[in-house]
């Protein structure tokens, strides 16, 4: 059984560099797929094969069964919101919704009928008829949502839709989008930078980096147990530190004994969040803290351990410690241990 | 002072007199008194003579639609060259700086020129006439020609990199993302030109127009050189007048083509004012 949309070994480069190393991707029907990397990982460039504006090196794309790169653009059931909107100036709200449709011959009275649909799922009331500069970048954001929604898609491509929107606005429009999403069921492609993002909307997270898939995973296992160094940090904050691990059981490089969450030998690598370490004041304690900062629900800290430094974060209920304040520390559970592997070999 | 003090318009009108004096002074005063001339007799008595001359005359009748003839063809033949050139130049392709260079190059060559190119090229018994006769063709006439085919060829040739210089920036101005946007949305090649880049390129291309059509319409060179002894347009008719002397009739010509160039300036503000009144039309609902 093949999936909705099949990547396999896509390739892309430009002369002698490489910008997409062999990709391969499959997502579900109806799944909510998020792409998460730093600028520059080959993320827009595997967005813009999926379109069809660049054309890739090697590899097939099947979308619902059908091969899908040797297509032009228009051909392809594919609909996308940019991050620039992209929204066409010089029509109303009503023609910018109703272009594509137009484009695909889909007769008046259907036309209006999804229009009418996607006014109302996007909150468009009373805007149809207004330019697209005179809308707020919140409602412009929603135009485009609906503008691509109304071509009723196999597939919804997202590129970094929300980063041109304050914070405030940006977490309700990710609300809406998830709602949206449980509504209308396409299986969507969501590609941003930001962690928090990923984590909040999507059913599965691709994490890429330097032109290769690191690692594929729900939020919570690529957060709660990823494989790599760079999904570790990547995902929200953590602290690396080597072990020397010898079964379950392994050694801190101050001394401290801890149990890993698998089985190891010889010296390895764990990532400890910063969330599962509990610390109390202890004037016979290894650690001092150096930094506090309070950021409302949560109390950040840096401690010192002799010549390492540890992230510590903390509920912000209680009074926060004061700099130079010795400390002992506990671990919650097992300590996760990471993949012995260097980020070349990840892919 | 105190009346500076008080009246702001007048602090205004002061402040811009170095300006708009300079304007209207050296451009304002020669065209009136072109205008107060072009309405009077030698002996300084009104008359509309000059006028009546014009609209009678056949010659000059003749010289009117020339002249709007030589506006608008090397226009519409150049709006066919420079759209797809325009398309070109967004394109990347081998060599395309050199092109992008080489192709500017007409806007530097006078009208002059251009025009006793055509002759020595194009001429009968000139150099392409010469090189085609052994193998059998004969040039047809595009010198001198009853159509001025000439005169529509060697304006377009000057024309081109203007139009093409101001469409390509036109173009180039919109956000590629768009042109995306209207693929995705299952628009052809072709439908997204016409839809997208065409409504949106448009100020553009009608800036071209504008003023193309007036520079040619007025150019004087070309078609005196290149164009037909039996319809010559006002601009030609102009300078027989005045070296015959005959200033009040040079006056009076030169005011028709004035007229009918801000007629053209005047249709275009109304155009694109229109435009701009639609889209204000939907901030109130």
């Amino acid at each position: 059984m093949m999936s909705e949309l099949e990547i396999r070994n896509l390739t892309k480069h430009y002369g002698e560099t490489r910008v997409l190393h062999p990709v391969s991707l499959s997502v579900e029907r109806g799944e909510f797929v998020t792409i998460l990397g730093p600028s520059g990982c080959g993320k827009s460039t595997l967005l813009r094969i999926l379109m069809g504006i660049s054309e890739a090196s090697g590899g097939e794309i099947h979308l619902a069964g059908k091969r899908l790169d040797l297509a032009p653009p228009e051909a392809r059931d594919i609909a996308m919101v940019f991050q620039s909107y992209a929204l066409f100036p010089h029509m109303s709200v009503a023609k910018n919704l109703g272009f594509g449709l137009k484009m695909k011959n889909v007769p008046k009275d259907e036309r209006a009928k999804r229009i009418a649909h996607v006014v109302d799922i996007c909150n468009l009331h009373g805007l149809l008829d207004r330019m697209p500069r005179q809308l707020s970048g919140g409602q412009q954001q929603r135009v485009a949502l609906a503008r691509a929604v109304v071509m009723q898609p196999s597939l919804l491509l997202f590129d970094e839709p929300l980063s041109n929107l304050d914070a405030k606005l940006r977490d309700s429009l990710r609300h809406d989008l998830v709602a949206l999403h449980r509504r209308i069921g396409t299986t969507s492609l969501y590609v941003t930078h930001d962690q928090a993002e990923a984590m909040a909307m999507s059913d599965r997270i691709v994490v890429m980096n330097a032109g290769r898939i690191v690692e594929i995973g729900t939020p919570l296992e690529l957060y709660r147990s990823p494989r790599h160094v760079f999904t570790a940090q990547f995902l929200g904050q953590t602290n690396l530190l080597t072990v020397e691990a010898s079964g379950t059981g392994g050694r801190l490089p101050w001394g401290q004994v801890i149990t890993l969450d698998r089985p190891a030998t010889g010296t390895a690598q764990v990532s400890l969040r910063p969330e599962n370490i509990a610390i109390i004041a202890d004037e016979n304690g290894v650690a001092t803290v150096s930094s506090v900062a309070f950021l409302g629900a949560t109390l950040f800290y840096t401690m010192e351990i002799g010549t390492l430094s540890l992230k510590v974060s903390q509920a912000g209920g209680v009074d926060p410690l004061s700099v130079g304040t010795r400390v002992s520390f506990d671990l919650a559970g097992p300590v996760h241990l990471l993949d012995h592997l260097p980020m070349a070999e990840a892919a | 002072m105190s009346v500076l003090h008080r009246h702001r318009s007048l602090q205004l009108l002061l402040l811009l007199t170095p300006g708009v004096g300079y304007l209207l002074f050296f451009f304002g005063t020669p065209l009136l008194s072109a205008l107060v001339g072009s309405f009077q007799l030698e002996d300084g008595t009104f008359t509309l003579n000059w006028y009546q001359c014009i609209f009678t005359r056949a010659s000059t009748l003749r010289g009117l639609s020339t002249s709007i003839y030589y506006g608008t063809m090397p226009v519409l033949l150049s709006l066919t060259l420079s759209v797809p050139l325009s398309l070109l130049l967004r394109r990347s392709f081998l060599g395309r700086k050199l092109f992008s260079g080489l192709y500017k190059l007409p806007l530097a060559v006078p009208g002059i020129i251009v025009g006793l190119m055509v002759i020595v090229v194009f001429e009968r018994g000139g150099f392409f006439d010469r090189l085609l006769a052994p193998i059998g063709f004969t040039l047809p006439k595009l010198v001198r020609d009853d159509w001025g085919i000439g005169v529509i060829l060697a304006g377009a040739w000057k024309q081109v990199p203007f139009m093409t210089l101001i469409i390509t920036s036109a173009f180039a101005a919109i956000p590629e993302d768009i042109r995306h946007a209207a693929r995705s949305l299952g628009a052809s090649r072709l439908k997204t030109f016409l839809f997208v880049d065409i409504p949106l390129a448009m100020p553009g291309i009608t800036a071209a127009i504008l003023l193309t059509f007036i520079g040619s319409m007025s150019s004087f060179a070309i078609p005196d050189i290149v164009g037909p002894p039996t319809a010559r347009p006002l601009s030609v008719l102009m300078v027989q007048e005045f070296k015959q002397g005959r200033f009040e009739q040079v006056y009076a010509m030169g005011m028709v083509l004035s007229l009918f160039a801000i007629i053209v300036l005047l249709a275009y503000y109304s155009l694109t004012s229109r435009i701009g009144h639609d889209s204000r039309k939907g901030e109130q609902s």
